[in-house]
Formats: C-alpha cells, structure tokens, sequence
C-alpha cells in the first residue's frame, strides 16, 4: 500500500515536470508582455529595458526555462510581477476561498444526489423519477457562466434574497456567529451554480447503479427474506452502487476547480480561480506557473485518494 | 491496481481552456471625461459613516508609488498625498505642499511643504522623504514619472526640512500637473530606505500621510481603511470608513450598488445608464478624469508604414467616411462626444477647436481614392485595410466595416485579447489600422506627445504606433513643454493640433466620458482625484 503510494506519487514527477514545460511554453510564447502590461501608457524603452533585466526576462526562453526549473526544484518559484510576493504566498491567501467553494460544492452535490439517485431508482419510471431524470438532464446541461449570471439576477437582483457578489459583506458583520452566517448566505448561489452538473452527474449515477443493483441476486434473496426495500437499498445496493460515484467525484475534480475558475469570476468571489485569471491578463508568468503547477498537483492527488477509496469500498480492487 | 479513467488529463485539459479563454475575454477600454461637481463648503459637515466603493480589480499591493497601475493606485492613493492635490479641473492646489514658486525661466520649482506632517506610524514627515521618494522610487519603478522626468531633471534639493526644490536641465512646464497623488505619491523614507521597494513588506503593510490608514486586506475582496485621526488637513477626513470591495464585472457592480451593497461605482456600462438615471437614490455624474487615466480618446492608428495607407488622400477618405457620431451613439451609448483633435477638448487651454474638420461625405472620399489611383475591381473593391483592434473595438469595427464597403473599401477585422492587440498594434507594427484608447492625462506633455514624436516610435504600449515622423512637430512638443506660461505652450499645441489633423497619423473617434454614480446620501466625492474620499461626507 505504502509503496503503491510512494510509487503513484513517483509516477506523477515526470508528469509535472511536463505540465511545468508545457505551461511555460504555452504562457511565453502567448502573445503579450509582462513587462509592457505592468509599466502601463507610460514608460520608455529604458524603463522597459531595466524591470526585463530585474526579471531576467531578457535572456534567451530555454535559458530562463532552465533557470525557473532549476530555482523551482530548489523551491523557488519566484515572484508574482504584479504583487511583488513570493508566489505561493500569493496563491495560500486564496486557497481558502476556493477550498470553501469547491467542497461546500462537492458535499452537497454528492450528499443531495444520492438521496436523489435513491429515490428514482426507488421510483424508476414513476413520476418522482421522471421528475428527477429530467432535472438532471436540464441541470447537467446548464452551462455553469449562464446559471450564475441567472441565478444573481432572479435570486441577488430581483428578489434580492442573497448577495449578489463575494464572500463577505462589506460593513456591519460583527465577528463570531454572524460572520459564519454571513458567509454561508454569500456561498448559497456560487455552490447552487459550481454544485449543479456535479450534482447532476451523482443523481443519475446513483440512479442508474441502484436499478442495476435491485435487479441482482442478492437484491432479491434479501428482499425474499423479508427485509424492506428501503433496508435493501440502504445496506445492499447502495454500497455497490456508490462505487462509480466515487470515480466520478475523484476524476471530476479537475472539472470542478475549472468550474470554480468560472464561478469565482461570476461572483467575484476571492479564491485561487479569479487569481488565475488576473495572472493570465496581467501574463504574471511565475504566478500563472505556480498556479498550473497546483491544480495539476491538486487533480494528481485526487485521482490518487479516489483510487485509494476504490480500493477500500471495493474488497476486489487490489492496489499494487 | 483497479479499473483506472483517463480523469486527469481531461481535467488539465479543461483548466487550460478555462485559462485560454480567460484570455479572450478583453479588459474593457478605460472611460473617462469632462469634469463637474466640486468641492462643497465643509463647515457643518456630519462625521462618521462608511463609505464602500466597489473595485475592479484587486490592488496587489498597495504602494502606488512603484506602479502606474490603475487598479492599484484606485485603493492606494488614499493611504497616501502628492505634493499638490489636483482639483475637478485638474488645476494644481495645495496638498503636502502649501505654496511654491516657479522661477521666471520655469527650470526651478520650489515647493513649502505643509509643516507637521506626520506619518501614519506618528514619525514626522520632511523634505527628505520627497527627496528620497523621487530618486529611488519614482524615477525608478514608476513609468510615467520615469519617462517623463528622469531625462530633464538635473537634481532634487533639500534646503530646510520643509522646502524642496526641482533643479531641471531645460525649461519644463508642465510640473505641477505631474506631482500629485496619481503620478508621483510620497512614501516614507524610513520605512523604505535600504531595501527593494519592489519586495517591501511595507507594500502590504502601507504606512502613508493620507487621509484613511489601512485596517484590513483581504486579497481579492475587501481592503478596509479607518479615519486619519492625525491627518494634517483639519477636520478631514468626515468617514470614518473607507472600504473598497473588490467586485469585477461592471454588470455586478452595478447590481450590488442597486442593491446597497456598494455605495459608489466609477462606471456605467451603457446599457444601464438610463434604469439608473431614473433610480432617486443615486447620483450620477460625468467625468473625463480619474486616478486610472484622464481624458481618453478613443483613437484609430494609421500603420504609416504599410500602402496604402500612407497614402494621405486613404486617410482622409476614411475621415469622410467613418461615422463617429454613430460610434459615440450606439457603442459609447452617447457617453462622450465626438473627437475633434487628439487634445481633449477637456484640456481647454491647450484644445483647439478650429482645426480641419471631414464631415461626413463618401462621395468625396470616392473622388480622393480615384485621384490617388486606388481603382476599384470588378467587386467594387479597391483595396482591403486590416483593422487589428483589442476586442472591446469590436463594435466600432463592425460599424466601420459598414461605412467603408460603400466607397470600395474591404476593412478586415481582426479582434484580439487586449494584450495581443497591444502587442501587434505598437510592437510588431502589423496592422493597417490600429486602435487605441489614448488618455491624455492631466497634461498634453503627459499623454499626447507620446503619440507623435518621432523619437516614441515603439516598442512601447501607447506610443508613436502611427510611426509618424515630422520634424515641425517634434520641435513643437518640446516648445510646448518648455514654455514658461499655458498661453505660451498653447500657441505650440494649437500647431500641432492644426498638423496632425491634416497629416491623420492617427484619427480620434469619440472622447469617452465616463460616468460615475454613488449613493444620493454622500456628498463631496473627488471622483477624479486619487484621495477619493478625503472630503466625502454622508449628506447633511
């Protein structure tokens, strides 16, 4: 186990020095200049000429590629030209807003589109399942950019039910209870859009693996022997339904922090995805860098913990 | 091993595109012009109350000193004072400076600093800070002062703890309209000296003269400021809050200050302006200025380098025909006015407003192209012009390529990122036509000879993109900046002006006009200044 581990993590170093090499060609060879972005209308070609130096942005590509490689496996990543920090102090005061969004997301969409999943297959082919089946088909083609901007007009503009923007009121939230409060009333419409396909994908998964699992053997001979059908779906079905579950929520996690990349731009919410595309406008290559290097990391060590959870719900899978 | 999925590289797959299309999506062109409002009499002012402003981009740090970045200086430069504070006509009144005297053959400034100033950390404040200011921060990361200063400046003295005085090479005018809080604010000696002001911590931890001191920076969403108990100009200021939320999309802002969220917003897109007109609550009010660029003019770039459009006869013929006061209706939503020279007519002393005019006339543009024996073929075309623009043009395009089809002209659109226009517009020079938004700034000097001079053809961003070269005007621009009085650097501008109408190396469509809007129970916002809310109080 502990080498199966040691081994995956091994794995995914070649991996991420590629994901590094290529974003560094992709982000270089863009067009744009850091250089001519941060100095704005105004400078000269001597004040262009002193910050490439100051960034070593002067100097043939593969040079500064072998450069950032080699500061990189020493752990410097540089610093972001905009904000003038170290980068990945940069992108730590943004990884909590993200982690807030993305598993507020995760857990209710995967929470609410079991007991959904539950239902319908309960109910396959009644009215109740029918409903659901549609909704799922509805919401799990729903473009996440759209459903935000409805979802802030009907909801923040219109009714005025909720905030239309951020993670935090401006003025009048005194610390403690109504700071949490405050902060789940702002998450309600960002994890609805950012929850949405998710929870799509979980309900008719579950569905789906329920029906399959009722119709087995086992299924029967426990409800010959006298157990309700609900104890049946409960202790017998779901368990072996759930397994795609589990693959779907562990590879979809890449979706979901690019879905989140949309949501946070939606509703200015402060994470790690709005970051990424400032960096992008502003081509702060050595923050766009870091934060292509955390989302694959990020998504390497979901699949990781997702086929480590295979393994331990399923007694068949055995890691090696 | 289990069942495996091909998940991650589809998930890479996707956070690339989400970057790639990131890039797309343009920054909007900078708005702005015409000033109004005032400063109101302060005697009976009530104090306290907060005022939240939205942001549209998060400040990254908060030292406007070593940027010209709009999103930063927007926050920072109400932590912090220029010498001279500019008022709604951008004519310089005291700030850190109480008075100063420009010697009669305008090489010497000498400015009487304000005494008792103190630092927010309580530290005095003295000419050496200014001093220090200049030489190792200013005239080293700030662009603008860099280019504008750095070449004509001969020293910086320090006669007295309370009087600098500005040494320069040649007679230089246009000083006092470049030492405010936006182009030139003052930070602290002791705070910064001995390090890389570029990596202080003071960036984030920002010890100013201002009239708000910094509470609290959430990166990305709110950056809170608290009254200067200490600020030297009495009673002021009346808040006792100053937040800034940092909000994006104008179509958010425009929804949380409808909602109460936000009490102040800098822009109006279009579409909403007349549903907030018609709101009771809210004050709008026009303006060509604000701390992130003064008196744009949103401007087409003649590629003086290609054919035909070196042709002068091609460049007038599109002056014939392109219908700007269909530009300013329907894409500027009337927000603005017609351009009718490439000096805002908001600089009045420097505008002139009789230069040759091209009403709109296609056939004469038709009989200009048949003289300069540019035939049409058997479509009807003569030649095609490829407009390379950042995508915020991509209606004035649209609008153009309309206009100019008739006269035989086949206008190819090529709308960018904002970034890669830039790139290709200034840098690689391979466009027929260009676009920018050029702002000229407190001061002609500042922004419009950039434009022409000869010696600013790339590859800088806002420069000489045209790549005109005249000798007449190159020596105009210097006379203008040398010239002791306005009514002296007026005559040199009105010339100019008078050339490149005629020449139309580059062809202003509309001067924007942006509008700002805030809570009806404020008064007092210096919307167009830096130190935005130094006076603003809630409404008696």
């Amino acid at each position: 186990m502990t080498r199966y581990v040691l081994r995956r993590l091994l794995q995914a170093v070649p991996l991420l020095l590629g994901v590094l090499v290529l974003t560094f060609a992709l982000v270089h060879l863009a067009p744009g200049d850091p250089v001519r972005i941060l100095g704005g209308d105004g400078g000269d070609a001597a004040y262009y000429a002193a910050m490439r130096e100051k960034f070593g942005l002067d100097r043939p590509l593969p040079e500064q590629l072998v450069i950032y490689l080699g500061s990189a496996l020493h752990g410097d990543f540089g610093y972001s030209y905009v904000q003038r920090r170290p980068v990945f102090e940069v992108i730590a005061d943004r990884v909590p807003a993200t982690l807030v969004l993305m598993l507020s997301a995760l857990v209710i969409s995967t929470g609410l589109g079991i007991w959904l999943g539950a239902i319908a297959a309960r109910r396959a082919e009644r009215a109740a399942d029918r409903a659901i089946t549609v909704g799922t088909l509805v919401g799990g083609a729903t473009p996440a950019f759209w459903l935000g901007q409805v979802l802030v007009i009907v909801f923040a503009g219109i009714l005025g039910w909720f905030p239309v923007s951020g993670m935090t009121a401006a003025r009048g939230v005194t610390p403690g209870f109504a700071q949490l409060a405050d902060l789940l009333w702002h998450l309600v419409l960002p994890v609805t859009t950012l929850g949405l396909l998710q929870l799509a994908l979980v309900t008719r998964l579950t569905r789906a693996g329920l029906i399959d699992a009722l119709r087995e053997e086992y299924a029967r001979t426990a409800q010959a022997k006298g157990l309700s059908t609900a104890a049946v779906l409960r202790r017998h079905a779901l368990p072996n339904a759930l397994l795609p579950v589990v693959t779907v929520i562990g590879s979809h996690f890449g979706t979901v922090l690019a879905g989140a990349v949309l949501t946070e731009i939606i509703f200015a919410w402060p994470g790690i995805g709005r970051l990424l595309v400032d960096a992008t406008l502003t081509r702060d290559y050595p923050l766009l860098m870091a934060l292509f290097l955390v989302a694959s990391t990020s998504v390497v060590i979901a699949n990781l913990v997702t086929d480590l959870a295979y393994g331990a719900l399923d007694p068949r899978v055995r890691l090696q | 091993m289990g069942r495996r999925r091909i998940g991650s590289a589809a998930s890479l797959a996707n956070l690339l595109v989400v970057a790639l299309v990131a890039t797309a999506c343009a920054a909007p062109a900078p708005s702005g012009s015409a000033p109004s409002g005032s400063a109101a009499s302060a005697a009976t002012k009530p104090r306290g109350g907060t005022l939240v402003v939205a942001a549209g981009s998060d400040p990254g740090q908060l030292n406007p000193a070593i940027t010209t970045a709009g999103g930063t200086h927007f926050v920072a430069d109400n932590l912090y004072n220029g010498l001279v504070f500019l008022d709604v006509n951008l004519e310089p009144k005291p700030d850190l400076a109480d008075s100063w005297t420009v010697s009669p053959d305008a090489k010497t400034y000498t400015f009487n600093l304000h005494k008792g100033v103190k630092w927010h950390d309580g530290i005095a404040f003295t000419s050496a800070d200014v001093k220090f200011t200049f030489e190792q921060v200013l005239l080293k990361y700030h662009s603008r002062t860099k280019s504008g200063l750095e070449s004509v400046l001969a020293g910086i003295d320090t006669p007295d703890d309370n009087t600098v005085v500005f040494r320069f090479k040649q007679p230089y005018g246009p000083l006092l309209q470049r030492v405010d809080v936006v182009e030139a604010p003052i930070v602290a000696k002791h705070i910064y000296e001995g390090q890389d002001p570029t990596k202080a911590d003071a960036n984030l931890k920002p010890v100013g003269t201002g009239p708000f001191k910094l509470a609290s920076y959430v990166k990305g969403d709110t950056i809170k400021m608290v009254r200067n108990p200490d600020y030297f100009k009495p009673g002021l200021p009346y808040l006792d809050e100053l937040i800034f939320k940092v909000i994006p999309q104008a179509s958010t802002q425009i929804l949380s200050l409808e909602r109460g969220e936000v009490d102040y917003v800098s822009g109006i897109p279009g579409p909403d302006l007349s549903r907030l007109q018609a709101n009771k609550d809210l004050t709008i009010t026009k303006s060509g200025a604000g701390s992130g660029g003064s008196f744009c003019v949103t401007t087409l770039i003649y590629n003086l380098l290609r054919q035909p459009i070196d042709k002068v006869e091609v460049r007038q013929a599109l002056a014939y025909t392109i219908d700007r006061q269909q530009i300013l209706d329907q894409v500027s939503f009337g927000q603005g006015k017609v351009a009718i020279s490439p000096i805002s007519s908001s600089i009045a002393w420097a505008h002139n407003p009789n230069v040759t005019k091209y009403p709109l006339d296609p056939a004469k543009a038709n009989a200009l192209l048949d003289s300069a024996g540019l035939k049409k073929d058997a479509n009807g075309v003569r030649f095609k012009l490829n407009f390379v623009h950042a995508t915020s043009f991509a209606k004035i395009g649209e609008l153009m390529k309309q206009s100019l089809a008739p006269i035989g002209i086949d206008l190819v659109l090529t709308p960018l990122e904002v970034n890669a226009a830039n790139d290709r517009t200034f840098v690689a020079k391979d466009f027929d036509i260009g676009s920018a938004s050029y702002c000229n700034g407190p001061d002609p000097e500042i922004g419009v000879r950039r434009m022409f001079v000869s010696t600013n053809i790339g590859p800088i961003l806002f420069s000489n993109g045209a790549s005109y070269k005249n000798a007449r005007v190159d020596t105009l621009f210097d006379q203008a900046a040398a010239g002791a009085t306005k009514a002296d650097r007026a005559k040199s501008y009105f010339e100019i002006q008078d050339i490149v109408t005629k020449d139309i190396p580059t062809w202003g469509l509309v001067e924007s006009e942006g509008y700002r809007v805030f809570a009806k129970k404020y008064s007092d916002l210096y919307y167009w200044s830096g130190n935005l809310a130094e006076a603003t109080s809630l409404a008696r």
